[in-house]
């Protein structure tokens, strides 16, 4: 509209020198109109255009996606939940698409049929936002030992992936995250799962409540720098170890840090190596001789004492039980016969 | 069962009365409370826990009924002191008044293992029957064991601190507190809600609930037939006409009635769950044993 009336000013100047801003401005005025009006054209740059039609079904299905990195194939929906994205980390108000997604300044939309071109661009987390995360743990001793067996390497979205989908990358408190990784964690870690599910902690996160006043496995090992236990870097070393657990128990010290998390009294394969240790105690008795001087022990006698007095009790006493019943019943029957005798 | 007369007998007083009703408020508490986190691989687990008011009501509820369990504690050990130290009285040590394993009592086991296989009539009881002083003597050192454990789980840091540092690499006092409360707890809730019910208020002569220990009273009948040998006693002492009183109001049997019966089943629901819990776990576990022996059962028809 500017333009317009730009141009009928200039006209009734009515300069030779006018004419040839008039043509160019009527020629802009003319991209101006078809560009405003055309179908055809998309320029994404706010969050709002994307969610246009990126939250709408009918507009965009599913796409086969392969991953840049684990070159993994999978169904991705490139639908977008408005609300989980709000309520991902990456949902407040400083965040666009377009800061991980390559925006659609330069994409030819006639050659594309429409859409825009599939996979803009694979969202790389680490090179401008994460690096420093991302290097603590591609550098650190966890990274390294599985590169070493030949364990493919997770990636970000591994362990950081939403409820609903990958894509809405999680808080660091958010529930569905926290139980998540306990998961991901015992997936390989299965025999420290196990013992962390015979564990005050893992008894009551089974049942549920994962907030962040229990300790699931990243509280204790840490997030991104997962050293082992034994290494005094590591979260749980004799200095580190007072301010992670006094997290969530104000004075720890002393004793207490040296508390047993993954007790093995449940652990079948603890007692086969206690037998072995057992039968090769000619030839090598340090082998048997760390077992016994393991915390585990006390916890393993205690067990299966316990379980050798529940069977005693339950097995006695029930004889007793039914016994005693059938006595009864018998007696009774007895008394009955002998009244209707007399 | 005889159900001759009017005469009913004062068995338990009031102060015993109040004893039972604070266990069993306080116990119903703990068990429903405690029992989720042992069991909690299995979906029954989770629903109760979240009906007990999930994770910190639930442990706080927890905490409340050890309290009411120490209040009765309390009150049966001061009961004990008075009796022994006010009103000089030795019975409650020794003799059939006594709720410790006495002489007889092993004459009575003997006796009553004859008359399981019919080898004779069954002994007469005095005033509490063996096993009642079994269940008498594991509730004690439950409770006792419990407290403590329960205390070293609610205090950990503090309590931890009591081991020395040169034997804390060797014993860690809330790892063998949580064994020792978890499987202490199994067994106790397991006994209670299985061999004292069927013992006490299942037998075929109590069936449904054993009103004695609600409304205080016994009748002559049943007297006469469970305690056969503390009546006669009572009788040649001339004690019996003092234990003599009006029988309980049909109110009083109603009300307890009314308490006992939900209490019963849901103490055998646990019990179903939690048996019902353990033959899956074994299951499991024995599934988890012989992953590793292939054996085609189709193999005996080969020959």
């Amino acid at each position: 509209m500017v333009s317009l009336l730009k141009t009928t000013i200039e006209v009734s100047g009515a300069s030779k020198a006018c004419r040839f801003v008039f043509i160019s401005c009527l020629f802009s005025c003319l991209l101006f109109f078809t560009s405003a009006f055309s179908s055809e054209s998309l320029f994404a740059q706010e969050n709002s255009e994307c969610f246009e039609c990126h939250t709408d079904p009918a507009e965009v299905g599913d796409k086969v996606r392969v991953d840049p990195v684990t070159g993994e194939v999978e169904l991705v929906s490139m639908l977008v939940d408005e609300d989980a994205f709000h309520a991902s980390a990456h949902g407040g108000e400083d965040f666009y698409c377009i800061d991980c997604h390559a925006d659609l300044e330069d994409v030819d939309l006639e050659e594309t049929e429409g859409g825009h071109y599939p996979n803009l661009q694979p969202v790389d987390c680490i090179t401008f936002c994460h690096d420093d995360p991302a290097e603590t743990f591609l550098e650190g001793s966890h990274a390294n030992l599985m590169r070493e067996k030949g364990v493919e390497l997770p990636t970000c979205k591994h362990c950081h992936a939403g409820e609903k989908s990958k894509m809405f990358t999680p808080k660091a408190d958010d529930l569905y995250h926290r139980m998540d990784t306990i998961g991901k964690c015992g997936g390989c870690h299965t025999e420290y799962y196990d013992s962390y599910r015979n564990n005050l902690h893992g008894q009551v996160t089974a049942l549920g409540h994962v907030d962040t006043d229990i300790a699931t496995c990243v509280d204790c090992h840490g997030q991104h720098t997962i050293l082992n236990s034994s290494d005094p870097e590591s979260t749980l070393g004799p200095e580190n170890a007072k301010e992670t657990c006094g997290n969530c128990h104000p004075g720890a010290s002393g004793s207490f840090l040296k508390h047993i998390a993954h007790p093995q009294y449940k652990n079948l394969g603890y007692y086969k190596s206690a037998v072995v240790g057992l039968l090769n105690f000619r030839k090598d008795p340090g082998q048997l001789g760390s077992i016994i001087k393991s915390p585990q022990i006390i916890l393993t006698i205690l067990f299966v004492m316990y379980v050798g007095i529940l069977v005693i009790t339950f097995a006695q006493f029930g004889t007793h039980m039914l016994l005693s019943w059938l006595g009864t019943l018998l007696d009774e029957r007895k008394g009955k016969e002998s009244k209707h005798d007399k | 069962m005889t159900s001759n007369g009017n005469t009913t007998y004062l068995r338990f007083g009031l102060f015993h009365r109040l004893g039972h009703f604070l266990i069993i408020i306080s116990f119903f508490g703990l068990v429903l409370t405690g029992m989720p986190l042992v069991f909690k691989d299995y979906g029954w687990a989770h629903f109760l826990y979240n009906l007990m008011g999930g994770y910190p009501t639930a442990g706080n509820i927890h905490r409340i009924c050890a309290l009411i369990t120490f209040v009765a504690t309390f009150l049966h050990f001061a009961f004990l002191a008075f009796e022994t130290l006010v009103r000089k009285n030795r019975n409650i040590f020794w003799g059939p008044e006594s709720l410790l394993i006495q002489p007889k009592d092993l004459l009575n086991i003997l006796g009553d293992i004859l008359w399981f296989f019919r080898l004779g009539k069954r002994p007469q009881f005095d005033r509490y029957i063996y096993w009642e002083k079994f269940e008498y003597l594991s509730l004690m050192w439950g409770t006792m064991v419990m407290a403590v454990t329960g205390f070293i789980l609610w205090f950990p840091v503090q309590s931890a601190n009591l081991v020395p540092a040169k034997l804390a690499t060797f014993i860690d006092l809330p790892s063998i507190a949580l064994v020792a409360h978890r499987y202490e707890a199994l067994l106790a809730a397991g006994f209670i809600f299985s061999i004292h019910f069927l013992h006490t208020h299942l037998l075929p002569e109590n069936i449904p609930v054993d009103e004695a220990m609600f409304t205080g009273r016994v009748d002559e009948g049943h007297f006469k037939h469970e305690r056969g040998a503390y009546y006669e006693r009572l009788k040649e002492e001339g004690q019996l006409e003092e234990l003599k009183v009006p029988p309980a109001s049909s109110k009083a049997k109603f009300v307890s009635k009314l308490m006992g019966l939900p209490l019963l089943g849901v103490g055998l629901l646990m019990v179903g769950f939690m048996l019902s819990s353990l033959i899956c776990s074994l299951a499991s576990v024995f599934v988890d044993l012989t992953k590793n022996i292939h054996f085609d059962i189709f193999s005996i028809f080969a020959f």
